[in-house]
């Protein structure tokens, strides 16, 4: 069961400093006072996408620069804290500790323009808005994130995702990962029947997340006493579970001592959600149909039409083809030197994740003033990417890598290959805390 | 990570819990402010209650907080776990003892 709400749980920040709290304490959070050794622009710094990676940067620079004009380009109001919808997916968390106002977070000095971005002109250094208007900038950094595309399951729909239908979908929004938890209560209460978890051809956030929801999901059938009773399986389009050999090892053994079958090189090509049926295509053989109770969907992912059809992106005889063209090192794009990016829209190994994020921010900043002061670049990303792998509601794995899957542990303490009870606290408790001081550009 | 970085992280994990610290606040300090009226120190004589129920609180302490955490006691698995899990109850027994401690000596005094 979700947990209650806890009071000040979701209370925004802006909520507490009208409260005044204690001014010593929620000072260092709240005023954040231009660093000693800001940088004095005149640029004006066009950041397309107000999520993890723009929020960042957004307050990163505010605080580094003296003189510049920042804007930030983003229709949504609502800034969700999506690693939290694993949480709620598995009737672990409440939905409500996932949202909080985008305005909460955005400095005061920063323009915000609601607007969708349709088209990059990198060569007239401007962007086009989908309602025409058009936006100058002197930098650019793309923080677009990524887009879930459902639409290339034939017959999927988010919109059936809760509908006692059997879909599920972590993925597809705050609203839909609850919805998916009582889809998956709705299975379990029927006594029986098949699962069906998936994993998309395409790169995808989180590459944990479709297994946590394996795992978790099992840990609800587990608990029913009548696990037999239930059919759980996984299907993988590539034939690997999860990019680091050692894990992929690791969860390959689990599910089978857990009874999960496995069916390799299957693809969800189309779903018949009144039928329950799902249709898969298999490299080298025939689409095979199988029939389930319920499905966790999770669909192909890319950049999005406007940067994919844009020159900012890898061109098709490219690795990462569609992405955001970067050095994975600076994070410059190497065609035009005053566009940057972060975060999910970039072509690079794994790093679709907040933990990638908080560690891009930091070497984006640096190489940004450095770039801003014609100085050269010296900052590198090491590809750092983390993803606290739940195994069972109650317990985790720290998984944290970098280029080439080279594991990169954080504390000496914690060992990254064995499952703990504290690093399942850290993602209950303490990641979500950490997310924001990154929002906020603080860590 | 930068002081004003840990400070934030610190103050987002503290806030759903502001008022169940405050709470503890109150019934740490009310009792040590009363009995220290009446002459009380740490090395004050105290009671039955101060003698069994920190290690009561320990013992629940250990059962308790993986639950409460969502978990449960056979999660707990690595020496950092164990070393967590012993340093918390006996910190919580240790609270205990500061509420209760001068409750008894108070009503020793009677
Ligand atoms: C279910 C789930 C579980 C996850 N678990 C974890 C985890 O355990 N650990 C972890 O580190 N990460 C996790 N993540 C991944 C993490 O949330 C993302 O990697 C992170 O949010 C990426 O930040 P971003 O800024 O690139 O994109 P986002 O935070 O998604 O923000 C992109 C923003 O850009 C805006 N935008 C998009 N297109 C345009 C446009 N054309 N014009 C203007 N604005 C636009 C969007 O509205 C959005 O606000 C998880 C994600 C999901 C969905």
């Amino acid at each position: 069961m979700p947990k209650k709400h806890l009071p000040f749980e979701s209370v925004s920040r802006r909520d507490l400093l009208k409260l005044g709290l204690g001014a010593g304490v929620v000072g260092p959070l709240a005023l954040s006072s231009r660093g000693a050794k800001a940088v004095n622009t005149q640029a004006h710094i066009v950041i397309v996408g107000a999520g993890a990676g723009g929020l960042s940067m957004a307050n990163r620079l505010t605080n580094s620069l003296q003189g510049a004009k920042i804007t930030i380009i983003d229709t949504r109001e609502k800034h969700y804290y999506q690693p939290g919808w694993t949480l709620v997916a598995s009737g672990v968390w409440n939905q409500d500790k996932t949202v909080t106002d985008i305005v909460d977070w955005l400095p005061k000095s920063v323009n915000w323009v609601k607007g969708h971005v349709a088209e990059y002109d990198p060569d007239n250094n401007r962007v086009l808005l989908e309602d025409g208007q058009a936006v100058s900038y002197d930098q650019l950094i793309v923080a677009s994130g990524l887009q879930l595309r459902y639409d290339l399951i034939q017959g999927m729909d988010v919109d059936l995702i809760g509908q006692g239908k059997g879909v599920g979908s972590v993925y597809a929004s705050m609203d839909a990962s609850a919805k998916t938890n009582e889809e998956i209560k709705r299975w379990i209460s029927k006594g029986g029947g098949t699962g069906l978890f998936n994993l998309p051809p395409t790169a995808l956030k989180c590459a944990g997340a479709p297994i946590k929801m394996t795992f978790t999901t099992l840990h609800r059938l587990e608990d029913t006493g009548r696990r037999e009773q239930f059919n759980v399986e996984f299907m993988t389009p590539s034939g690997g579970l999860f990019s680091v050999p050692f894990y992929n090892d690791f969860i390959k053994q689990r599910f089978s001592e857990q009874g999960v079958t496995r069916n390799d090189l299957w693809t969800l090509k189309a779903i018949d959600a009144d039928a329950k049926k799902a249709t898969y295509s298999v490299k080298g053989g025939e689409d095979q149909v199988k029939d389930y109770d319920f499905i966790h969907v999770v669909p192909p992912m890319t950049a999005g039409a406007a940067l994919e059809n844009s020159p900012l992106a890898f061109q098709p005889n490219e690795n990462f083809k569609g992405w955001m063209k970067v050095d994975r090192e600076t994070l410059q794009n190497p065609d035009y030197f005053n566009v940057w990016g972060i975060g999910d829209v970039m072509g690079m190994p794994s790093n679709k994740t907040a933990a990638s994020v908080k560690m891009q921010a930091k070497v984006l900043e640096e190489n940004f003033l450095a770039s801003l002061q014609g100085k050269p670049l010296t900052a590198k990303h090491n590809g750092y990417t983390s993803c606290p792998m739940i195994t069972a509601i109650g317990k985790a794995m720290l998984v944290e890598f970098g280029w080439d899957s080279k594991l990169l542990p954080s504390f000496s303490f914690i060992d990254p290959k064995k499952e703990s009870w504290t690093v399942w606290v850290m993602k209950e408790r303490m990641l979500r805390p950490a997310y924001y001081a990154m929002l906020e550009g603080k860590i | 990570m930068t002081f004003s970085g840990i400070l934030t992280v610190v103050w987002y994990s503290a806030l759903p819990w502001l008022w169940l610290i405050s709470v503890m606040l109150v019934a740490f300090l009310v009792p040590q402010l009363l009995a220290r009226m009446k002459s009380y120190s740490f090395t004050s004589k105290g009671g039955m209650g101060s003698k069994y129920i920190p290690p009561l609180v320990v013992l629940l302490a250990f059962f308790l907080v993986p639950l409460q955490t969502q978990s449960s006691l056979a999660y707990v698995n690595t020496w950092v776990d164990w070393m967590n899990l012993i340093g918390v109850s006996i910190g919580l027994g240790f609270y205990a003892w500061l509420v209760f401690h001068p409750i008894c000596f108070m009503r020793n005094s009677k």
